[in-house]
């Protein structure tokens, strides 16, 4: 029991660790975060020490930037588990390193929520009113009671979750399910859950015909589920595009550089198929008078890092696989190397073009010192005359090659439709308001066409709109099937979506007031250096997650090579000593 | 540039931006940044609870001098003052009684000074059932052509009260009728309101009225 | 003996295995420690402004308890702490009391819209009574000029200034909390900072209040009211008969609102914005007896309005026409 707690304080002290490591460009981001987020602390502080009055709120607008941006980033949270149903769908391994970006998405965003929502606060000293049996918590009557609830219960549920894959993973050990597969399938509810409890925060204030409809909840979820994962698309092309190994300090090959001595080969020998059984088991279903009718066939390399394997649009119909190390394959487009993906040991490359003969689609570089088996295509041809070893190869083959942009374009199916169903909701608001003619729709004058003169709001809503039917447009044409097209629809999305929330929903309600006043309202910059801050703070932490989670999923952060220095040379005595 | 190299400069860069924000945040010179206004006191007429007028009941009570009230050191016992009208019959004031404007009753209707003076004893008023009022008792005369007006102020709904909503507690107190209306130019006198609200914040709001009928 | 030894593939000698994600040189370590030493500093200069704060509270304030779970000692302690307080900021010692509500009681405020001359001298003896702040400003009372004719309130005018009132044309409809029956505001109230009592009254534990707001939007009538920052009194307008759910002065980042004088009123006294109207059209008391001013008037006249009836609040502010 105490190795065990021992284990997992390691697990901890070396996450910290890796998270102070990167290259320049990491330490860059982060300082830039960081120097961001200590403004935002700042600019709370003076807030805390002199009152709400630093920021641009009154009596007449009593929540601004703040509550905006928290409404915003609850969808976000929300929307970043829907990326989990078509892991658990498509029932595949590897999708869940996908899984777990999504989820530490969701638990950055939720810490940002809580962020705003107690910087808003007069007297966050006394936070403490708001805990159950301690304080006075009024449950089930005020909804900003279940908001407390559901938020902090669903923080709890990823962090659950995706603390305890990575710690399995870590320990190269396969999760139990039922540690983490009903909280999964408990996240996705209570992920539509949160937002359906923030949207009935503002449903259920009668004094505010604005806020006081039905169709807002179906707005939030919507506008959640469009701007959630186009955040998710952007990031994930980030996180592929930096876990490369320059990001992890062992220098940056890209293709096409100074020649490196040509990799040790060697023929390959009976051990070698047997070291590859170990990570793809299906090869022992192989029998060995095939083996050796292979072995003339295939060789290993002994790859440095920086070498490369193959190259995109070549020919060379070898296929390839991982015995040890790390291989990286990237691919060319239009001038700049995307990563596909990393390959670790027992994982195939370059299979495609040794059975059906079309150029390489990309380039594979290694990552680290490898040891990597080469088979001629008529040895590949050979192994997968075992129907298992034929299932295995194909079924990495069609799911591993495409796999990430598969995702990106699962994610774009959502937004698509989310999307679609957003701008109909806004369609069925705008007639609501304006086509009966009756009283209560001066708040949404105000914001369409402006009131009594004040019209601060009309430039942005209209923005947001305009943003909102091109995105629409362009999700609905194939244009945005090309990742180019791709992002610039999802950031039209986040913008446009972002407008709408906080400007187009939170402002309005309070302008005018209940009693007629007109009151127009704009964020001070201590505000502003707040909600900078705060975001800032969020991409911190989403940035130092992926930095602990990524080599963690690759593999190269685990509990075998715990404790070994830098220098590797007695690295395999070091590490493999037993720990504990 | 290796990539030392350039995570050297980085960190530098890092660093140097670190070492500015410490000095930023110190050499500020505190406070909110923000300047507002000054807000004036309001006047404490505004705050006065007194009323408009006083009742020869208030001066009576107060022991001040009623020698204004004193109708027959000018007028004599014995004869009614005269009344002089116009060619229109409104009533002429004599100039003995300049600070008396007539105003009761539109179109001159009630313009006969002994609609409710006694003529033959002026310290005295007279309602139409020839009941005898002293002036301390005016609001029975009021109350005589006045009868809904009068039920609500015995009621406490109308006029000014002070005092005490728990009649155990304490008292409460009515005012009368020409505590606040004149008797001769009853209407509720009009005056300067007090300022405005303050709001916190400018953006969007005008100074003066901004209802436009849209 | 690990399970993981079994496992682990005969390193050849010529290739190294990878060096752990988290290894770093003696040198990056350095590096990395001043930078992340600087940081520290930063972050401790960022909290500079904290500085400036003069109201920090203590921990007795920290832990006060909620209003309704105070014993009468804890009361008395706490009142005597305001008092204190109270007298070392303005000078003047006060009265703090706590005023329960009285049995047999129910408050309903009615006014005569057709009285009202919209001198707001109300709203400014409320400011006296009640210690409301005068930098930035707070009044509970909202007089709104309408035209003759409407009741629709997007047709209000707060600013109005003309050299005398009334004005022909207008009438003039004074707006503070109506006290309702069915508050909104004590429902949404995360931490039950706001509730109603028994006499009608829906009172603030200002040191319960977190500040959150949710009331102030929750509010139809607009009636509650934010400390954006530490209230300003003037020292020679301070009021010091005062009540612990009343007029005591409040702090920055809570609520607060009209509490019909609760200081007044439940001491059996009418409240000040009634005592200072000029033209009588204010009337306060106790609807469950038959006798009072506002059950003759609930009684007698047949036209009344009550803000926004339809939002099902119940409100207990009536107004009313004469003629």
């Amino acid at each position: 029991m105490t190795r065990a707690i021992r284990n997992y304080f390691v697990f901890l002290q070396r996450c910290v660790c890796i998270a102070l490591v990167g290259d320049w460009r990491y330490y860059a981001w982060t300082g830039l975060l960081t120097a961001v987020s200590l403004l935002g602390l700042n600019a709370y502080c003076r807030q805390f020490a002199h009152g709400l009055i630093v920021t641009g709120m009154s009596d007449e607008v009593s929540w601004g930037v703040y509550i905006a941006n928290f409404t915003f980033l609850v969808g976000v949270a929300a929307a970043a588990v829907m990326m989990v149903i078509p892991v658990y769908i498509y029932k595949n391994e590897d999708l869940h390193d996908l899984v777990i970006f999504g989820e530490l998405l969701a638990v950055a965003a939720i810490l940002m929520c809580l962020a705003f929502v107690t910087v808003d606060l007069g007297r966050p000293d006394r936070f403490w009113h708001l805990i159950p049996g301690i304080g006075q918590f009024n449950f089930p009557k005020s909804m900003l009671s279940w908001d407390v609830i559901v938020l902090n219960g669903y923080l709890l549920l990823n962090v659950h979750i995706c603390g305890y894959l990575l710690y399995c993973r870590y320990r190269k050990t396969k999760p139990g399910k039922w540690f983490y597969i009903p909280f999964v399938f408990i996240a996705i509810v209570w992920a539509v859950s949160i937002h359906t409890v923030t949207a009935f925060l503002y449903v259920g204030l009668g004094g505010r015909p604005f806020w006081n409809s039905s169709i807002v909840g179906p707005r939030f979820l919507a506008s959640a589920f469009t701007a959630g994962p186009a955040l998710i698309i952007l990031a994930m092309q980030v996180v592929r595009r930096v876990t490369s190994s320059s990001s992890l300090g062992l220098g940056s090959p890209e293709g096409g550089g100074a020649p490196s001595p040509p990799p040790k080969r060697r023929a390959a020998t009976p051990d070698d198929f047997v070291l590859l059984t170990r990570y793809l088991p299906e090869i022992g279903s192989v029998p060995s008078e095939i083996r050796q009718r292979l072995l003339p066939m295939a060789e290993v390399l002994e790859v440095q890092p920086g070498d490369i394997l193959l190259r995109q649009g070549e020919t060379e119909d070898k296929a390839f696989f991982i015995l040890r190390g790390c291989v990286v394959v990237k691919r060319q487009e239009g001038g700049r190397f995307r990563i596909t993906r990393t390959a670790g040991p027992g994982e195939q490359f370059g299979e495609i073009t040794a059975l059906d003969g079309t150029p390489r689609t990309a380039t594979a570089f290694a990552e680290e010192p490898s040891l990597v088996l080469s088979l001629s295509a008529a040895a590949l041809r050979l192994l997968m005359k075992s129907p298992q070893v034929n299932k295995i190869v194909r079924s990495r083959m069609s799911e591993r090659l495409l796999i990430t942009d598969r995702a990106l374009m699962t994610l774009r199916s959502i937004v698509q439709v989310s999307m679609l169903i957003n701008v109909f909701l806004l369609a069925n608001e705008v007639f609501k308001e304006f086509y009966s003619g009756n009283l209560h729709v001066v708040s949404s004058k105000y914001l369409f066409v402006g009131l009594k003169n004040h019209h601060a709001l009309v430039p942005w809503i209209w923005t947001a709109i305009a943003f909102n039917l091109i995105a629409m447009v362009l999700l609905v044409l194939p244009v945005s099937r090309s990742l180019k097209w791709l992002n610039v629809t999802c950031i039209l999305c986040i913008v446009g979506i972002w407008i709408e929330k906080g400007m187009g929903l939170v402002i309005p309600g309070f302008i005018p007031t209940p009693l007629g006043e007109m009151m127009e309202y704009r964020p001070s910059l201590n505000e502003t250096l707040v909600c900078f801050g705060i975001w800032s703070f969020g991409l911190l932490c989403y940035t130092v997650f992926l930095r602990m989670s990524v080599p963690i999923l690759q593999g190269r952060l685990c509990q075998e090579n715990e404790g070994a220095p830098d220098q590797s040379s007695n690295a395999a005595a070091a590490g493999a000593a037993p720990r504990g | 540039m290796t990539a030392n190299a350039k995570t050297g400069i980085t960190l530098a860069v890092v660093y140097a931006a670190f070492s500015a924000l410490v000095l930023a945040f110190l050499s500020d010179s505190g406070g909110t940044h923000l300047t507002r206004p000054a807000i004036a006191l309001v006047d404490t007429n505004f705050l006065d609870r007194s009323t408009t007028r006083r009742s020869y009941a208030d001066l009576v009570r107060a022991g001040a001098d009623l020698s204004d009230f004193d109708c027959y050191v000018c007028h004599d016992k014995k004869q009614p003052p005269p009344l002089r009208l116009d060619t229109n019959l409104n009533i002429i004031v004599a100039t003995e009684h300049s600070d008396i404007v007539m105003g009761h009753g539109r179109h001159g209707r009630n313009n006969n000074c002994f609609n409710c003076h006694n003529e033959t004893n002026l310290v005295l008023l007279q309602p139409r059932d020839g009941r005898e009022l002293k002036f301390s008792d005016s609001t029975q005369l009021c109350g005589s052509c006045h009868g809904p007006t009068y039920r609500d102020w015995e009621a406490g709904a109308h006029g000014r009260i002070s005092g005490y909503w728990d009649r155990s507690k304490g008292a409460m107190e009515r005012k009368d009728c020409v505590n606040c209306h004149n008797p001769h130019s009853p209407r509720f006198p009009s005056r300067k309101p007090a300022p405005g609200p303050h709001p916190l914040r400018e953006i969007g709001a005008t100074a003066g009225p901004q209802t436009g009928q849209e | 003996m690990d399970q993981n030894d079994m496992d682990k593939p005969p390193s050849s000698p010529a290739s190294q295995p990878a060096p752990p994600a988290d290894a770093m040189g003696r040198r990056s370590f350095l590096r990395t420690s001043a930078v992340l030493a600087t940081g520290l500093a930063a972050l401790a200069a960022s909290l500079k402004p904290l500085l400036e704060m003069n109201d920090f509270p203590t921990m007795e304030r920290f832990l006060q308890k909620y209003y309704k779970e105070m014993t009468p000692q804890d009361m008395a302690k706490v009142l005597k702490r305001i008092e204190d307080e109270v007298e070392q900021q303005y000078g003047l010692r006060p009265q703090v009391r706590d005023l329960k509500p009285m049995a047999g009681v129910e408050y309903v405020y009615c006014l005569n819209l057709t009285r009202c001359i919209g001198c707001r001298k109300c709203v400014h003896a409320c400011v006296a009574e009640n210690n409301e702040s005068h930098d930035p400003e707070i009044q509970y009372i909202r007089v709104l000029r309408l035209p003759d004719g409407s009741l629709d309130i997007d047709k209000a005018e707060h600013f109005y200034a003309p050299d005398s009132v009334p004005e022909k044309g207008y009438f003039y409809m004074p707006v503070q909390c109506q006290q309702c029956k069915n508050p909104p505001c004590v429902k949404v109230c995360p931490v039950h900072a706001t509730w109603q009592e028994t006499d009608g009254i829906t009172v603030i534990d200002y040191d319960w209040c977190i500040g959150c707001r949710y009331c102030e939007a929750a509010c139809p009538y607009w009636a509650r009211r934010f400390n954006f920052t530490k209230p300003t009194i003037p020292k020679d307008r301070l009021n010091p008969d005062m009540a612990y759910l009343g007029n005591r002065p409040r702090r920055q980042g809570v609520m607060e609102k009209c509490h019909f004088c609760i200081q007044r009123t439940r001491v059996g006294r009418y409240p000040a914005c009634l005592e200072v109207c000029p033209a009588g059209a204010r009337k306060f008391g106790n609807i469950l007896d038959p006798n009072s001013e506002v059950s003759y008037i609930l009684r007698s006249k047949r036209v009344f309005i009550q803000l926004k009836e339809e939002m099902g609040t119940s409100p207990r502010f009536f107004y009313y026409f004469d003629v």
